[in-house]
């Protein structure tokens, strides 16, 4: 959990607002019975920074975060009561990073101890992604043991992603705060941190010197990243295009003054009503059905009688119809039953 | 004897092969019972299969796959253009049918030229038609192609004699003369869009070319033959087409702020920066009634606008200086910024911010300096599919002005109405359309009228005919991926829904494109917006999640432990019963046969 709050931290000091990043931590530490410091989170044995302190907005938390709900992040399937800043409201320009962090293993990464995500799930969900056009680049950053073998599936162009350890390899915390008595960050979020607390949000460092910023024998495994997807050169990419906010901008080079003071009054024409047409959709099933029933008949008595239980079977549902069989059943055991006696 | 009755009476095989001696032969017909209980409970197991498989299918709605596929592959292969119908009007002393023949045939072949690269997805493509009309207030002649053709301009109508006016009467002039016109869409061939050329001597100005708000442009002066096939051909290609934009960049996906159901939402906000400092009001309501109620009713085809406002005070430190640069063209947005706070926007739908800064003291006055040094005259900018902003230095800025606390300063109407401007123009740029033409001279044009609903009629159709194509591009795609979707995925349910969601959108598409053939640009507009809010609505369904749905090895893997060990045994007891009993019977006919033959 300091991972990923301590990487969020650092995207929003870089410029990203709240409304664009969607967190989601099974936060089961912060107000944890074992906490020996009760809603505080540390990601260094100094103690020196709370993450969990203020300003920090969790869009799913605890039992919310299941894998259907991030690949329904993903994909923007969302039940239509959902709030807007519980979606991925990204469009064709936008660059996304995507920072999981937890326990993994081959193609796969854990769930808050029940449920898995598949590579092929999330390859899938980014294909899903890449035809509806839901990003221009992808940056996706795992930091988790054989966390490479969870992007290996992945097909769409204009990903990148790194993992931190490589196939049989497993990534390895960086120190153990004895005080609280568990690990309070991994190496490889370590690491990352660590390059990105020298940059602010003006600073062009390259992809590139952050991927080469990793060494191996200081994190205990390989990080390997994954870049035949993406067509940019790594050394022109800065890291704000992921990390940081940057907004193309276009000067308005006059106002437009075609307006008088007092408007001319006009009736506005009716146009049809788009949503109440969307919502009628129900209503149409009942009309089709008595149309189709209406076709002309055939004369053939067994045709006629196949077409009556066609429509007897049609009209029941799978339950009564099962009843039915079972009956039948019994009542056939039944009769061979007592013929045999 | 005795054997053989006794035999009869307890037809055991092993009796009666241990009473015979032989275990080929049997005096007794085999029992059936045996058999026909094995047999029972085969069948009734047969006849429960049928039942199973029912009972687990998965409902699919039927889509119309091949629909899908024939739209976006008749939409990929060409792209829908829709017709237009251009006509130069010559007003001139003298009509001459071969001049008009002529013209005509020079300006169509100068509008081949300029449209000669690909056609723009949404422009008038290779659709259109050029025709020619000289009215000499006695006689009036037309080329030859739109010869009876009730839409054009009809001869005689416009008296020019009292053109004294400015550019607003003559434009309204020809607006009415024109007006039956550009109403009339006639034999289908899309809306009429006119440049009337005036032949009269302008004293010492030149030519003098002015793009109205309508759908016509005209031209005040003496030019020679070239010069006007070239410039009527400039103003049809490059303005009534292309919107002062070079070919294509109006479509891209970047300019066309419109969300997946077809609804925008302008989102107002007014930042004070130290509220301790100042605090500013507006009164939106009264400003959005004139500027703003036009704007969205003029749009209301192509997106469903809704617009929301609010105030905003609180401390902000991201202007260091009293000048900020837009040097590199990137602008870095503070995560302070709390805008979107809609709880009106659904989550479809898209939301443009437009703010208003109102600077604190110690950064007041904010001026934007753009790139080459010039201060900027709108003090604002946008960002494409975000929004815009505008910064607003309050009047209590210049340092020897008494400062005096009021709880609330409200924003003065004129200053608002300058700010609303400088937002339209914003708008305009966020459409893909320029601001303003005020320094059109490259183009050759002496001036554009502007409309007060912020966009002209021409600009509209133009914005309509984009929009339509986009939108409709976009639906065969989303409707393709669905479908390719829904056939790699055979164990997915598909709910009704989501059937008939594809179906209004596949009959919203063919409106739409039979509506766009026959150049009806507003119909067309709204059915290929409800195409696509329909087609994404089926894409988007919450229920089409691939990991809910098993694969059939799942369902085998659920059902074989019940089934497969019991069937088994049923089957063989079966068939080891049918053995059985055909070996008993022909133990039985052999030695019927037998005694038969003894006897």
């Amino acid at each position: 959990m300091a991972n990923t709050l301590s990487l969020y931290r650092t995207v929003k000091r870089l410029g990203i607002p709240d409304e664009r990043i969607i967190l989601m931590l099974a936060d089961d530490m912060a107000c944890n019975a074992r906490n020996n410091y009760p809603a505080q989170v540390f990601n260094n044995e100094n103690h020196q920074l709370n993450l969990y302190g203020d300003n920090v907005e969790v869009d799913y938390r605890g039992y919310e975060v299941t894998v259907e709900n991030f690949l329904r992040v993903l994909t923007g399937r969302h039940e239509s009561a959902v709030p807007r800043s519980k979606r991925l409201l990204s469009d064709e320009g936008s660059h996304i990073l995507l920072y999981m962090t937890g326990h993994g293993g081959d193609e796969f990464l854990k769930f808050q101890d029940s449920e898995e995500l598949q590579s092929h799930d999330l390859a899938d969900a980014v294909k899903q992604m890449k035809e509806k056009h839901r990003f221009k680049e992808l940056l996706i950053m795992v930091d988790t043991c054989q966390a490479a073998t969870l992007f290996s599936q992945l097909q769409s162009p204009g990903v990148l992603a790194i993992g931190s350890s490589m196939k049989g390899e497993n990534s390895y915390s960086h120190h153990l705060d004895s005080d609280v008595g568990v690990s309070v960050v991994d190496r490889f979020t370590f690491y990352t941190l660590a390059f990105f607390e020298k940059l602010n949000m003006y600073s062009n460092a390259s992809l590139n010197s952050l991927f080469n910023s990793y060494n191996p024998s200081l994190l205990m495994s390989t990080a390997y990243y994954r870049m035949d997807l993406y067509q940019r050169p790594l050394s022109e990419v800065p890291v704000t295009n992921f990390f940081g906010s940057v907004m193309k901008t276009i000067h308005t080079d006059s106002a437009y003054t075609g307006f008088s003071a007092e408007p001319k009054i006009k009736v506005p024409y009716v146009l049809e009503d788009n949503e109440a047409d969307r919502m009628m959709l129900e209503r149409e099933a009942e009309e089709d059905k008595i149309y189709s029933q209406d076709k002309k008949v055939g004369s053939c008595s067994f045709h006629a009688w196949l077409r009556h239980f066609q429509e007897r079977l049609e009209d029941e549902n799978a339950d009564t119809l099962v009843k039915y069989g079972f009956g039948t059943m019994i009542l056939l055991l039944a009769a061979s039953t007592w013929l045999s006696l | 004897m005795a054997e053989d009755s006794g035999a009869a009476l307890n037809p055991c095989p092993p009796s009666a092969a241990a009473a015979d001696g032989d275990s080929t032969r049997r005096t007794a017909r085999p029992g059936t019972k045996r058999l026909l209980l094995t047999l029972s409970v085969l069948l009734s197991f047969l006849s429960g299969l049928p039942f199973l498989l029912k009972s687990t299918e998965i409902y699919r709605s039927p889509l119309p796959f091949r629909s899908i596929d024939s739209l976006s592959s008749r939409l990929q292969s060409d792209h829908p253009t829709l017709p237009c119908r251009f006509q130069a009007v010559l007003l001139r002393p003298d009509a001459d049918r071969f001049l008009a023949d002529r013209l005509g045939s020079l300006i169509s072949e100068d509008l081949v030229k300029r449209t000669s690269n690909d056609p723009v997805s949404g422009g008038c493509g290779k659709n259109f038609s050029v025709s020619v009309t000289i009215d000499s207030g006695a006689g009036c002649v037309r080329s030859s192609v739109g010869a009876g053709d009730a839409c054009l301009w009809r001869c005689g109508v416009a008296d020019f004699s009292g053109l004294g006016g400015g550019d607003e009467d003559v434009d309204e002039l020809l607006d009415s003369a024109l007006r039956e016109g550009s109403e009339c869409l006639g034999s289908g061939g899309g809306r009429v869009y006119t440049v009337v050329v005036i032949e009269r001597d302008v004293a010492g100005e030149g030519v003098q070319v002015v793009v109205g708000k309508h759908r016509h442009a005209w031209l005040v002066g003496k030019v020679s033959e070239p010069e006007a096939v070239s410039m009527i051909g400039k103003i049809f290609v490059e303005i009534f087409m292309n919107g002062g934009k070079k070919a294509g960049e109006i479509g891209k996906a970047e300019f066309m702020p419109v969300g997946a159901d077809g609804s925008v939402v302008l989102s107002f906000s007014l930042l004070n920066a130290d509220p301790s400092d100042w605090v500013y009001n507006w009164e939106f309501q009264k400003i959005e009634k004139i500027m703003l109620a036009p704007v969205v009713e003029a749009l209301a085809p192509i997106a469903n606008i809704t617009v929301e406002s609010q105030l905003i005070g609180r401390f902000y430190t991201i202007l260091q200086s009293h000048l900020f640069l837009i040097g590199t063209r990137n602008w870095v947005n503070s995560n302070e910024w709390h805008l979107d706070t809609s709880i009106t926007a659904a989550g479809q739908s898209k939301v443009l911010q437009f703010v208003v800064y109102v600077p604190s003291a110690r950064e007041c006055p904010l001026v934007l300096q753009l790139p080459d040094g010039e201060t900027s005259k709108t003090n604002g900018f946008i960002s494409p599919m975000w929004g815009g902003i505008v910064v607003w230095n309050p009047p209590m800025c210049s340092k020897d002005s008494q400062r005096t606390y009021l709880a609330k300063n409200i924003i003065s109407t004129q200053e608002l109405q300058k700010i609303f401007q400088v937002f339209i123009g914003q708008l305009r740029l966020l459409f893909g359309l320029r601001s303003n033409y005020l320094d059109a001279t490259e183009m050759g044009i002496s001036r554009f009228l502007n409309s007060e609903r912020g966009f002209t009629e021409w600009e509209l159709d133009l914005l309509y005919r984009h929009h339509t194509c986009f939108n409709l591009l976009s639906c065969a795609t989303t409707l393709e991926s669905l479908s390719k979707l829904v056939q790699s995925l055979p164990r997915m349910i598909i709910m009704d829904e989501i059937g008939k969601q594809v179906k209004f959108s596949l009959e919203a598409a063919s409106l739409a494109l039979r509506n766009a053939s026959l150049g009806i640009y507003d119909a067309s507009a709204v059915s290929a917006r409800k195409a696509r809010a329909l087609a994404e609505d089926a894409f988007f369904h919450p229920s089409i999640m691939s990991i809910s749905y098993s694969s059939i090895e799942h369902y085998f893997a659920i059902y074989m432990p019940f089934f497969a060990p019991v069937s088994l045994h049923v089957l063989l007891a079966a068939i080891k019963e049918l053995k059985r009993y055909k070996r008993e019977r022909a133990k039985y006919l052999t030695s019927a046969d037998q005694a038969r033959a003894a006897s």
